[in-house]
């Protein structure tokens, strides 16, 4: 089966394909990943949220943002504003900034309100303050259903897209996928099987920099999450599993299926595991 | 796509397994493993008979090993299919208590246990371990400074 790595986005991805990806498909990719990165990364001092960081205004996002703030919009009110793309200057104030300094600035950082400080028409983004987006919950997700579009665009029909434990599966062949174990990555504490679907995993414990320091903040505190430790969401499109698998940190799974169709598994920081009776996998014990 | 309605379903199932612990005793908290899965549940559920439309609720009681729990269940019917399922903990602040019922509300729990990646058939690997080549890199450097 061809297969096709490169890293992107601060990430290693691989595309396992049936049919080989032309030269100039894998151009293409490459160049709407680099939109991507041009438009979302608060890494870059060149990209668009590094500009919407500096002052007010109205600000023209590509076209198709509208779906990646459409399920922000969503995934605020099922977790009743723990999950925001506005904290970006939460995550600053714990250390993880674009220098990666790592060092605590202060005390948490509330997110500024997602639905006061900024208004959406279009794609047009309109913003009352000088807000620090950050699509880290959704971001990853997202640009892999976009690199799928863009392969099927290509011809492209039957393929496994893996960034780094979020993962796609593109076609009706069912692909079995391991859970990683949150603790030790030679290990996993469950499987599931996927046609067609989206599998995306979120840890606190990996990308840790001090005590309690890490990346999924709720954005009502500005503070890390502690009681849940791993999630994984599948779902139909991977933007919707990755968001999901960071909104499972925050609210109920009953609640977040009140608006979203998903499975799930949570793993607690005292080393049980949840999972949703409909899981199409199962977990080891 | 799924939809709220087969989620209720789903929650449908475990609350009959919680009707059936309620005659339980201590054993109740070997249950957890046997909760139906919503597989074959759906259609069952929604044609096994002829209800009346409207809203019903039952009180539920067992004994797990912290004392004895309650718990309501509400659901509401119409044409004969299940559209909205509310369980209500009255948990005491036992928290064993609370855990068992955490697992009829929201899924189903058990330890985790980890198996060698190597030992299954498994063709890819979801977690978090390679998320961020930035900061694996400045953790790095903070480390090699921190120990120079």
């Amino acid at each position: 089966m061809p297969s096709l790595r490169f890293s992107a986005i601060g990430t290693d991805w691989q595309l396992d394909t049936a049919l080989p990806i032309s030269a100039d498909l894998e151009a293409r990719l490459h160049a709407r990943i680099d939109d991507f990165d041009r438009t979302y990364s608060r890494f870059r001092a060149d990209s668009l949220v590094s500009a919407v960081a500096e002052a007010a205004g109205n600000y023209r996002f590509p076209d198709d943002a509208c779906r990646l703030f459409d399920l922000y919009d969503g995934l605020f009110d099922s977790t009743h504003g723990a999950v925001t793309p506005l904290v970006g200057r939460a995550l600053e104030q714990l250390g993880y900034d674009a220098r990666y300094s790592l060092t605590r600035r202060g005390p948490g950082m509330p997110a500024p309100g997602w639905p006061d400080e900024v208004t959406r028409d279009g794609s047009t983004v309109v913003t009352r303050s000088p807000v620090l987006i950050d699509v880290g919950a959704a971001g990853k997700g997202y640009l892999v259903d976009l690199v799928s579009e863009l392969l099927h665009e290509g011809g492209v029909h039957a393929f496994v897209i893996d960034a780094s434990g979020d993962l796609l599966v593109s076609g009706p062949e069912p692909t079995v996928v391991g859970l990683e174990h949150p603790f030790d990555p030679s290990m996993a504490i469950g499987e599931v099987i996927l046609a067609n679907r989206s599998v995306c995993a979120s840890g606190s414990n990996r990308r840790v920099w001090g005590e309690g320091l890490h990346h999924i903040l709720d954005g009502r505190t500005g503070e890390p999450t502690r009681e849940v430790i791993a999630t994984w969401a599948i779902a139909d499109t991977a933007l919707l599993a990755d968001g999901l698998a960071t909104a499972l940190f925050f609210a109920d799974p009953p609640e977040l299926a009140d608006t979203f169709a998903f499975e799930w598994v949570r793993v607690y920081a005292n080393g049980t595991a949840e999972r949703s009776v409909d899981l199409p996998g199962r977990l080891f014990s | 796509m799924r939809t709220p309605h087969k989620y209720a379903l789903s929650a449908f199932a475990g609350v009959s397994l919680v009707g059936a612990l309620a005659g339980c005793s201590a054993a109740g908290s070997t249950g957890s493993a046997d909760t139906p899965t919503s597989s074959g549940t759906d259609d069952s559920s929604a044609s096994s008979g002829p209800f009346k439309d409207g809203s019903y609720t039952a009180d539920g009681e067992y004994t797990s090993p912290g004392g004895a729990q309650k718990i309501e269940v509400s659901l509401t019917l119409a044409d004969d299919v299940v559209t909205a399922v509310t369980v209500t903990s009255d948990a005491s602040n036992d928290p064993t208590g609370k855990q068992y019922q955490a697992q009829f509300i929201k899924g189903i729990s058990a330890e985790v246990v980890g198996k060698k990646i190597d030992s299954l058939n498994v063709s890819k690997v979801s977690g978090s371990s390679l998320t961020s080549m930035g900061f694996n890199a400045a953790v790095k450097k903070i480390e090699a400074d921190a120990s120079a």
